[in-house]
This record gives structure tokens, sequence and C-alpha cells, in this order.
């Protein structure tokens, strides 16, 4: 777009012409370019430089016809020189003052008036005046100026160049400055009358369009386009681009019609012209948003003139207009407003919308290089088809662009004048060829193809951006410069390689392989060469026969075979690599070996792919596996493999096969000495057929054997390192992957082939220790649990052993109750591990100093002292249950049977036991009143019974507490000792016995209930009373522990006085018809008088004298007493008369049970000898 | 005249691919007219193809932008290369026919008819039983067929 000169670039503006009082002018041009529009101004300081402006030529003979379309000048002319309106500038003292001055004046305006005349240039009439002077102007002057100008009113203004607001309103503004003299502002008067001059030149031209008053198209192409500018002067955008599509049109038509220059030029000077229309009205069209109608218009009219193409000669200068065209669009979209681009196609199957691309400058950027490239080719080819050129050179010289666009004529120097000389085609077409010859376009097409590609790359075209890369990079390949274009060319191989583009691909790799020559490197030569010879063939012959692959040549199979041979010849150093520009070789010997890495992905995988899958998937240590190595190779040719090495992780197991065709190959010597090696019958490659080779191995370390690398080496210098792929994990590479071929599994075990690895376990060796852990059945809570834990070696030494133990809550609950777990205590833990004790290893007296002991409730680890062969060691652990949780105790040791090799890992024995904990004793009391005694408790009568089911003992009278113990464990215990502590040390209450030692410890066997019977007497009056704590300390019945105390909180109890006692009195026994007593005692002991109704039921068995029932007082605090005499008239166990006594203040009855009015009766007193019998 | 038509896999590889150059004069006068360097070649057609697949990216991707009726497998012109015409069809597998003409004049009909027939002569082709799904097609008749259909293009509806 440079290349078009500024006039054509920048839209037109109006030009004036300023003359007279310099010192003016500089106010007045940079008043008028910042207007909008801006005016321009040629700023002439005398009238004497009138002859500046070009007078009017003579008007063209009709008949004779146009020497070309449009002047090269023409629109420059009035760019610059040919001002619409000229404004003379008078001083005021000029026009005011002396008679001669005021003469100038008007010689001055006379003259200008006669030299713009011709031109119809508009005219205006500046009077500078200072502001103190303003009022001196003489107005009879002023009128005789305008008149003798011959202008408007309007148009003669007063200028007061020294006072501001003035000066603005002069400048600009419509404020009337003197009236009636001026109304109007400087930028105004010139803008409208540059229009009008501008309109009526237009209207001039145009009338001889609509007259058509011409002969050739040439001036009809030339009228429109004079037409077009003055429209654009006028900004008048539409009409202008109606006139140049006119005069586009007409142009069109002309390269059928004319005659008047030679063939080859007329072309020349057609194409320059539409070159300028074109640039106008895309231009136009574009800055005018029309985004989509500038494509839409391009797009037709470069497909109108891309088939001129022109003589064959000169085709070259064809392409290079149209890239020319390309590439001043794609400038132009890129520079039009960003909004105007991707506009989206509303309907794509439309015909005539444009596609995606086409809203993209990188798209016409890709079009100008690829014909940039066109130009090169035929430049090229008809520099090769003219031999004479350099004939040529000298007077090509003096060819110069003639006053015509698109001309050329030659200059001749005649007489000291310049002449010129139209030219002939040949002549021309030499004059292009050397031009064409100097300037080098390589350089320019890869700056095209490289906005293209960034563009193409931004909006994520990458198939697109690959194209132009691979243009690029073939530029770059011609210019030798290998280093860029090998990069781009691996780029664009990376993408073809994905997606599987064969020949695409082939053609690129035959690039790379050319630049490896082209930079001397053998490994990127042999690489290339390698991945071409074994790249899958394309079906179809015709593809494959292609002949445009570039250096690569048709992707046959006998070129496949031909790179195959030559990539081998290199790496065994049996040839050359020659580089036809540097003239370098390079030779692989054996200061400069090829080392080749191919890993999973890279595109050698093809030529060389190494699977290696063990047959087993765990060994034992020192026990032997298969491994099988499949090789596989898609290259064209067999290949045969002097040696191969596989290498593994553990670097004792590496082993060597070398090839049994080839026994003596130097590159033996580099193998370490120790190492295996084996001899295969032959390592031979063909094409897509595996090579299985399976060998036996053997590893001792336990762990993972890992097979890493399987190397190849091929003559004494070529070495393929590829790394160990597992057979399951394998996925074939995307060339091969769409081909249909024959699919063979890489090892004959299909089952292997899908499932084999790379990597085998081996395992730890079998431990020869035994562990043994020994129960004594299930723990009790309380105690601390002894658990003995025995090491017995049986065939290995034990060495730096370490028994750790572990003890983990069955359920997964965890060994912590959940509301303790911040703070260990032995409360809120359920079991814990409270010590390991040992015994001190008898033989070995100094012990290690290493020693570790770490104990934690649930974790232990203790270190375990060197045994030898068939010794033993022991540990006890002693384990506290604090509630009754079930355990899993886990215990390990980890051991080396050897103390000297430290290398060695260790072998590890698991024992794992389950221990219940369960509670030893359960104990129970119970509250039982003295035989045949009741006290009234009222507040007994009214609580509710079931909700509250705390006992009540009457005050100060005498309770029975029985407390019963049951073996509620699966090992008998001893009982010890039996204790109630009270909590309190008043004297609240009495218990009797406070303790007890059983003088012979009483044996619980499991089950088996114990009672113990207290005496409470409470002595004190309260609620909640706490009674104390009953401890009973026991031992398992097994003489080897220590007695555990177990503890049993009373609840608390009411205690309250009672208010009235009953007690029944009746001897324990009766005689047959002999009288006994049987009282009722009521004893009051409150502080009032007590009704109390007592009534007796008559019984069969007795004959009874006393009141039957009877209401009596019952004096405060004394006691009434109820006899009655009874005689049985029965035997055996009797129930007495049941006696009722109810107490009529607190409405509550005593009825004595039944069980406490038994009484047995004898039939005689009897006759008891307590003399043993032998006595008698 | 049809000079390629290509079938492309869901991964961007090429399935099928084949160019027609047997042709009449019309063909030199293009090969004259041919620009970038390269004759009337396959590989050209292969970049071609190639390209085109950027385009029917784009259109997937942005149905919305680019005006693309759901469910409509014809895509429509991907790309005006200057002596080319190149058509899309993407099939409900995401396999797609690609059409590569020097006709510069082409109704849509006519491209959406060739791509109808075209598309039964491939769903009849990966349906033989020897066929493995996802590999390159290589039946003879299959060829022979596309070859019937290339030559009946734009003869179909009268054109």
């Amino acid at each position: 777009m440079e290349d078009f000169p500024e006039e054509l670039r920048t839209p037109p503006v109006a030009l004036s012409c300023l003359i007279g009082c310099p010192d003016v002018h500089p106010l007045i041009t940079a008043h008028l370019h910042s207007q909008q529009p801006p005016i321009n101004a040629i700023a002439l300081p005398d009238f004497s430089k009138i002859s500046m402006i070009p007078p009017k030529k003579p008007s063209r003979d009709p008949s004779e016809p146009p020497a070309g379309i449009i002047k090269r000048d023409w629109f420059s002319k009035h760019r610059t020189r040919i001002p619409a309106v000229v404004a003379a500038i008078f001083s005021s003292r000029d026009v005011s003052g002396d008679p001669v001055h005021w003469l100038q004046v008007c010689t001055d305006l006379d003259k200008l008036k006669a030299s713009i005349r011709g031109r119809n240039i508009k005219l205006v009439v500046l009077v500078v005046t200072k502001w103190n002077d303003k009022d001196n102007t003489s107005e009879e002057r002023i009128l005789a100026l305008r008149k003798r100008a011959e202008i408007d009113s309007k148009n003669l203004i007063i200028f007061v160049p020294d006072h501001e607001p003035e000066l603005q309103q002069c400048l600009s503004r419509q404020v009337p400055l003197i009236v009636p003299l001026s109304k109007f502002g400087l930028w105004t008067v010139l803008g409208e009358l540059a229009n009008t001059y501008y309109r009526d030149e237009g209207r001039r031209v145009r009338s001889r369009l609509e007259k058509k008053n011409y002969t050739s198209m040439e001036l009809h192409v030339r009228y429109c386009f004079k037409v077009a500018i003055y429209a654009e002067f006028r900004r008048d955008w539409l009409e202008a681009l109606k006139l140049y599509e006119d005069a586009y049109h007409a142009l069109r038509e002309m390269v059928g019609t004319s005659t008047r220059m030679p063939p080859i030029q007329r072309l020349v000077e057609i194409k320059a012209v539409a070159e300028q229309l074109h640039f106008k009205m895309s231009t136009l069209l574009q800055h005018g948003g029309k985004v989509l109608e500038a494509i839409t218009w391009f797009r037709q009219r470069t497909a109108n003139y891309r088939k001129l193409v022109g003589a064959p000669e000169v085709i070259f200068l064809h392409w290079e207009w149209l890239s020319r065209q390309y590439m001043v669009f794609a400038q132009l979209l890129e520079t039009s407003s960003p909004n105007a681009l991707h506009v989206p196609s509303t309907d794509p199957v439309a015909e005539e919308k444009p596609t995606e691309w086409e809203f993209h400058p990188a798209y016409y950027y890709q079009l100008a290089a690829s014909y940039l490239k066109e130009k090169n080719t035929c430049l090229e080819f008809a520099l090769s088809m003219s031999i004479d050129v350099g004939a040529f050179d000298g007077s090509a010289e003096s060819v110069v662009a003639s006053a015509y666009l698109g001309q050329y004529s030659r200059l001749l120097e005649h007489e000291d004048a310049f002449i010129t000389q139209p030219l002939t085609d040949m002549e021309y077409v030499h004059y292009a060829l050397a031009e064409g010859k100097r300037f080098k376009d390589s350089f320019e097409i890869i700056a095209l193809l490289k906005k293209s590609f960034e563009a193409y790359s931004s909006s994520k075209a990458e198939r697109t951006a690959a194209y132009c890369g691979l243009q690029m990079a073939r530029e770059y390949f011609s210019l030798n410069d290998f280093s860029n274009a090998k990069q781009i060319f691996d780029s664009v191989a990376n993408l073809y390689r994905r997606e599987g583009w064969l020949l695409s691909l082939w053609e690129v790799l035959g690039y790379l392989r050319e630049c490896s020559k082209g930079t001397s490197s053998a490994k990127d030569f042999i690489e290339y060469s390698l991945e071409m010879a074994s790249l899958p063939e394309t079906t179809g012959s015709s593809e494959s026969f292609s002949k445009d692959c570039g250096p690569a040549e048709p992707a046959t199979s006998s070129q496949r075979e031909k790179i195959h041979k030559e990539a081998f010849e290199v790496a065994r150093g049996e040839s050359e690599l020659n580089s036809d520009e540097q003239n370098s070789a390079f030779k692989v010997k054996s200061d400069y070996p090829i080392y080749l890495e191919i890993d999973l992905i890279s595109p050698l995988r093809v030529t060389l792919l190494a699977l290696v899958a063990f047959h087993q998937p765990m060994v034992k240590p020192g026990g032997q596996s298969l491994i099988t190595i499949s090789l596989r190779s898609q290259l064209p040719i067999n290949v045969e493999i002097d040696q191969l090495e596989v290498q593994f992780n553990q670097s004792e197991c590496n082993f060597i096969i070398t090839n049994g065709q080839k026994p003596q190959i130097s590159s033996i010597d580099i193998v370490q000495p120790g190492h295996r090696v084996e001899t295969a019958p032959d390592l031979v490659l063909a094409t897509n057929k595996w090579l299985r080779l399976t060998y036996d191995i053997k590893s001792d370390l336990s762990g993972k054997l890992e097979c890493i690398y399987v190397i190849a080496r091929i003559g004494p210098n070529f070495t393929i390192c590829c790394r160990a792929e597992s057979p399951a994990l394998m996925n074939d590479s995307p060339l091969w992957k769409f081909e249909n071929r024959l699919e063979t599994i890489p090892i004959k075990d299909p089952g292997l082939a899908l499932s084999g690895q790379k990597a085998i376990q081996v395992e730890e060796p079998e431990p020869q220790v035994d562990l043994i852990l020994d129960s004594s059945g299930p723990a009790l809570v309380g105690e601390s649990f002894i658990l003995p834990v025995t090491v017995a070696s049986r065939g290995h030494a034990v060495h730096s052993g370490e028994l750790k133990i572990n003890l983990v809550d069955t359920r997964g609950g965890g060994l912590l109750s959940p509301r303790g777990e911040e703070s260990f205590s032995s409360d809120n833990i359920h079991v814990e591990l409270v010590d390991i004790s040992c015994d001190a290893p008898q033989d070995k007296s100094g012990a290690p100093s290493d020693k570790i002991q770490k104990i934690q409730p649930s974790f232990g680890l203790i270190s375990v002292p060197s045994l030898d062969m068939g010794e033993s060691w022991s540990c006890k652990l002693k384990i506290k249950w604090n509630h009754p949780k079930p355990i899993m105790l886990y215990v390990s040791l980890g051991y080396l049977p050897q103390s000297d090799d430290p290398s060695l890992q260790k072998v590890h024995v698991h024992k794992s036991l389950q221990i219940e904990g369960k509670i030893a004793v359960a104990i129970s009391h119970r509250y039982m009143l003295p035989f045949r005694q009741d006290p009234l408790l009222l507040s007994k009568l009214k609580s509710v019974s079931e909700t509250d089911q705390t006992p009540y003992l009457a005050l100060n009278e005498k309770t029975l507490l029985i407390i019963s113990v049951k073996n509620s464990s699966e090992v008998p215990l001893r009982l010890l000792s039996m204790s109630i502590e009270t909590e309190e040390k008043s004297v609240a209450c009495t218990v009797q016995p406070q303790q007890e030692e059983f003088r012979e410890a009483i044996v619980n066997m499991p089950g088996e209930e114990f009672k113990k019977v207290f005496t409470i007497i409470p002595k004190v009056n309260s609620t909640k009373l706490k009674i104390g704590t009953v401890s009973l300390r026991w031992e398992r019945d097994s003489n080897d522990t220590s007695s555990q105390v177990t503890k049993y909180r009373l609840p608390d109890v009411n205690v309250e006085l009672p208010l009235l006692a009953v007690t029944v009195e009746c001897p324990p026994h009766a005689f047959l018809g002999n009288p006994f007593l049987y009282s009722v005692k009521i004893l009051n002991q409150t502080e009032m008088l007590q009704e109390i109704k007592c009534s007796i039921s008559d019984s069969q068995s007795f004959v009874l004298s006393g009141p039957h029932s009877d209401t009596m007082l019952v004096l405060p605090r004394s006691a009434q007493v109820l006899t009655y005499m009874l005689v049985p008239l029965g035997l055996g166990s009797l129930q007495l008369p049941r006696v009722t006594v109810v107490s009529m203040r607190y409405s509550a009855g005593l009825q004595p049970s039944t069980a406490s009015l038994l009484v047995f009766v004898y039939p005689t007193k009897p006759h008891v000898d307590l003399k043993p019998p032998g006595d008698a | 005249m049809i000079v390629c038509v290509a079938v492309v896999g869901h991964q961007n590889n090429p399935l099928y691919i084949q160019s027609f150059t047997k042709g009449d004069d019309s063909l030199l006068r293009i090969s004259i007219l041919n620009v970038e360097g390269c004759s009337y070649h396959s590989l050209k057609r292969h970049h071609i193809v190639h390209c085109s697949l950027d385009v029917v990216d784009e259109r997937v991707n942005n149905p919305k932008k680019s005006g693309l009726i759901i469910n409509e497998t014809f895509l429509g012109l991907l790309n005006p290369t200057e002596n080319y015409k190149v058509y899309g069809y993407l099939t409900n597998t995401k396999v797609k026919f690609i059409l590569v003409t020097t006709d510069l004049e082409v109704r849509d009909v006519d491209a959406r008819v060739f791509f109808g027939r075209f598309h039964t002569a491939y769903v009849d082709a990966v349906s033989n039983p020897f066929h493995i799904p996802g590999k390159k097609i290589t039946s003879r008749k299959f060829a022979e067929r596309v070859s019937t259909i290339v030559k009946s293009f734009g003869l179909s509806s009268g054109g």
C-alpha cells in the first residue's frame, strides 16, 4: 500500500492559495488545517509568484487520439498545485493608502484575475488591518476593491490578526465583522468556493461524458476518473464510487478493443489504471464500513482480471500485479475498522456470500504470497528463455516512466534536451525482465506468509496455518536458510503426523531430510530417512506417483527402499553425507557415532518398536522367569541387527543378545565383563513382522524388576536405543493406526500379548522365624493383661530385628472414647498398651546400645536382639482394658537374615490375634427392712413409685443392705475382701461392718453369686443421702496375677423419719393347743395424737382373744400395744390372723406381708437331744 | 468438474481421498491459470482438503455464527480458493466428506445431491463386514461407485 503515492492513499483535501502579506500566512494555514474538513493552502509571498499556478493548457485537438489514459501527475497536480480558490491578501495601508499603493493593488489584482480566469479558479480578497487602524480603512476603497475583484461582498473579508476575538470571528464564524463587508469566516468562504470550483469542474467534465463527444474509450475512463476525483474533493463518496465503477467497466472493455499501443504495454497500462481504480474503490468501500460489499466487489474484480495473463514472456508481470492487488486489499482490510470485520455470513450455503476466511486479511496475504511465488516461477522461466537480457541491461537504465500512468518510454539525450521515445514491446519486455532480475521476492513472500501464518494461528486455524508455514518453509529452503526451514517444517510435520496425512508428511520429511543434509547433521538425516522409509504406503496409485513432492520425490515403494538404503549406508559409515550447497561431507565413524533414542512419543516408533513382557506377574527371589522381547519395524527392507542389549532397572540382570550369524563383532568389546551374553540364531527384522526372543531372567533382589531399554547396535557406530514398552499398554502410531494391514500379536501367547507387562514383582524371601502369640483367654477389665510374644528362629538368624505392635479396634471405632480424644488419660482410652517387658538375652550380655523401645497407647516398637539360628526370645505385652472392648492385636517382626549385608531387604513376619475384654464381676445390691417392722414413711406413700426408684430408708431404724457379687467372666475368681467406704466422714449413717477381709478367699466360679449383708442405720434426715462405694478385691484363681479392685457405687437414698412404726411380735413357733401372745405395737413418733383403726381377721387355724376391731388413740411419742392371745388349732406352717392398722390422719394403712405372718406349729414341744448320737 | 473427493475421519485423518485428473481440455486451461506454484497434482489437493477441515471445525464449533442449521449435514461452501470451490458434509458419526471442484458456478442443490449419493456409498462401504471401522477405505467397489457419482455430478437436476 505504501507504493501508492500519498494523494491516492489519503482522502483528497481541497487546495487554496494565499498570495501577499506573507506574515499572516502561517496563521491562516494553521487555522485552515485545523478545521474539519481541512483545507490545504499554497502560500505565495507576493503577486509576482502568480506564475506558480500552472496556466490552463490549450484544449486538446479532438481528432488526435489520446496518448494515454490518465496522466501520472494529474491527481497530484490538483492536490498540490492547482488551487480551487485563491485568497489575495492586501494590507489595509495599501488599500487605504496613497494612490501609488492603491494603483499597485489594482494592478496585482488584475494580473491575478487574468491568470486564474482560464482555470475558473475562485477568488477571495482579504484586507489585513490592525485593530487600532480598523476604523481608518476607507469604505470606499473597500467597495472599489470588491468591484475590481468582481466578487460578492461575502468574499471580501477584513482581517484583524492582532485582536483575538475579532480574529477568531473573522477566521471561522459567520458573525458580521464589518457590516456589510463580510458575513462569513475565511474557512467557510474558502470551503464554499472550493466546493463550487470542484463542482463546476466536475460538471464541465461530466458534460463531456454525457455528450459523448469523444471517440476513444481512454477519454471515457479519464473523464470518469476526473469526475470521481472532483466528487471526492467535495466528499461526495457515493458519486465518486459510481464513477470509479464506470471507469472500471470502461477500462475492462478497452482490453479487447484498444489498439493504441503495442499489446504488451497496452495491457500493462490498463492494469496500472485498474490498480488505481481498485485501490480507490476498495478504500472507499472499506472506510465506509461496507466490508461485505468490498469483499464481494474485490472477488468479482479480481476474477475479471485474473484471466488477463498477457503475453507469455511477461506473464510474471501479471502475477506480480495480482499479488499486489491482494496484498493491498489485505492491508486495507487490516486497517479498516475492526467492528466491520467478522461480519457473519448469514447463510453459508448461499453462493455469493463470502466464506469465513474471506473476512480475514490472512486469506488475502496468503493469496498474495502465492501469486508472488507464481510470479517468481514465471520470471525464472522467462529469464531462462531469454538469453540476451544482459545485452539490454545497459539501456534499461534509460527507460523511465512516461507522463501517462502505466506507460514507459526511453529517455534520450538530444542536443542538451531530453526527449522521450516510445518503446517497442520487445524493448519493454527486456526492460521488464531486467527489472525483475534485480529484485528477489523470496523475502517478501516469506513476510506475507508469516503475516498469514500468524493470523491463522491466532484464529486457531492450525491446518491452514500449517499450510502457510509449509509454503514459508519451502521459501526458506529455496534460500538455503535451512535452520529456519527445519524449524517450520518440523512443526508442520507434527500436525501431519498427528492427523495421519501421509502424502503431505512425506513431502515435508523430504524437505527435512534435505535440510539435514544442508546442515550436515547425520543424526537428523538418518532419523528423517528412517521415518520416511517406514511410512505406510499411500493407497491409490495416482496419489503416490504425485510429482510435486519436492525433494522427497514420489512416494513409491522403490523410493522408500532407496531412502532406507541411503540411511543405512550413512549409518554404517559406508557413505558420506554430502551437502550439495556447502560442499561439506560428513561421515559416521568412531569419533562421531550415531545414537538414536526412540521413546513413547517419538515418530521413529514405527521404525523400531520394542515390546517386553514377563511371562509371570511375580517371581520368588532367585527364581527364574521368562521374558519375551518382541521387536517390529515397518522399514521396507529387512534390517539385520548386530547386537541387542536389554537393560533393566536392576543392572545385574542386563544381558546382551548377539547375532549368531555375525559372531565376531567389535562392539562386543564394550560389554562389561561378567555380563550375560546370549546368542540368537539371527537378528533380522522383516517388515511388519515381530522378531520374538524369549530368555530366562533371574533376580535375587526383591522389589520391582523392570525392563527399561532395548538397545540395538547396527554396525560399529550406530545405536538405536528403544524404550521398552509393555504389550498391555501399547498403542499404535497414528500413522499406522488407520492402515489396513496384517495385524499380528507381538507374543505368541495371546493372553500375554494383551496383558503382558515389562515389569515384574520379585517377592520377599520366605521368613524362617516363628512369631508366637500366647493368649490366655479373654482379658478382664481392670486387670493388666499379660500377653507373651515369642520370636523363635527356625532357619534364619535374626539381625536388626524390630517388633511392631499395633492395637486396632475390631469394630473400627478407635480405641479412644469419643469424648476425650484430646487428652490421653486412662479413663478415655478403652484399651492401652501399658508396657513391654522383655527378657534380657541370656547369651549376649552386651545388649545392643541402639535398642529401640517406643510405646504409645495403641502402638509399640521394640527392637529384637540378634538371635542365632534355633534361638528364641520373648517379651510380654502388658495391655490394660479400661472398658470391655474386643481388639485386634497385630504384631510384625522385620529382620535381616544376615547381619553383614545391609543392602539386603528385611524379611517380615506378621501375626495377629483378637482378644476380648470382659467385665470380671457384676455387683448388685438390695435394701431390706428388719423382720416384722414397718415404719410409715409419708413421702414414700406420696411418691409415684414408677419414676422414682430411689429407695427410702427410715431414720434411725436399722435397714439391711445385701450386696451380691456375680462372676460374669469365664474363669474362677477369688474374692479377697469387701468393704463399703462411706463417702462422707460424718455420722450420716452407720454401716456395719465397714470392711471385711475374708479369712479364707472365697472362690467364685463362673456364674456363681456371692452375697454379703450389711446393716445401715441412717442418722440424718435427708434426701439423697450418699451411702458409699462397695470395693471388692479379687484375683484370678491362678496365683500369678495380682489382685484387682472392682468398685461399685451405691445409689443415693432418701432418709425420712417414720411417723408411725408398727412392729408385729410373736414367737417364731408355737405348739398345738398352747396359747401364745401375738402383739402389735404401734409407735407414734409424732407430736400429735394419732387415731388408729385396727382390725384382725379370723383364722380357722387359731382361736384368738383380744379386740377384734377397734379404734384407738395413740398419744404423742408413745406406743400402744395390741395384744392377742392365740391358741393354734392346726399343725405346720400356718398363717397368723392378719392385722390391719390404718392411720386415720394419713389415710395410710399397714398390712404386714403374708410372709412375715407365718408361724410354725409343732404338735408338742420337741425334745431335742443335743448330744451326739454316739453318746447315748 | 470434480477434481477431488475425500472422506475424513473424526480425528481429521484421511480415510479415503481420490483425485480425478483425467479430463477434458478445460483442465489444461485451468492448469495454465493455476497460480499457486503447483501444477495440477494431487498433493495440492491434499492440502486443500486438509485446510478446509479448519473451516469445518469453525462451522461446527460456532454453529450460530456461521448460521448452520442444527442437524444439517451439508456444510455448504467451505472455501473459495482461487480455482477451486470446496464443499463439505458432516455425518452424524463426525465423518467429513469434502468435495473439491473446479466449477466456479456450482449450485447448492447439485452439491447436496452429490453428498447424498456419496453418503449412501460410504455407508455401504463401511457396512462391509470385512471393513474395520476407523480404518482407511480400500474397497475397489467403493472407488468405482465414487467415480460414477463424480461423473454424474451436476447432471442429476438437469443442470
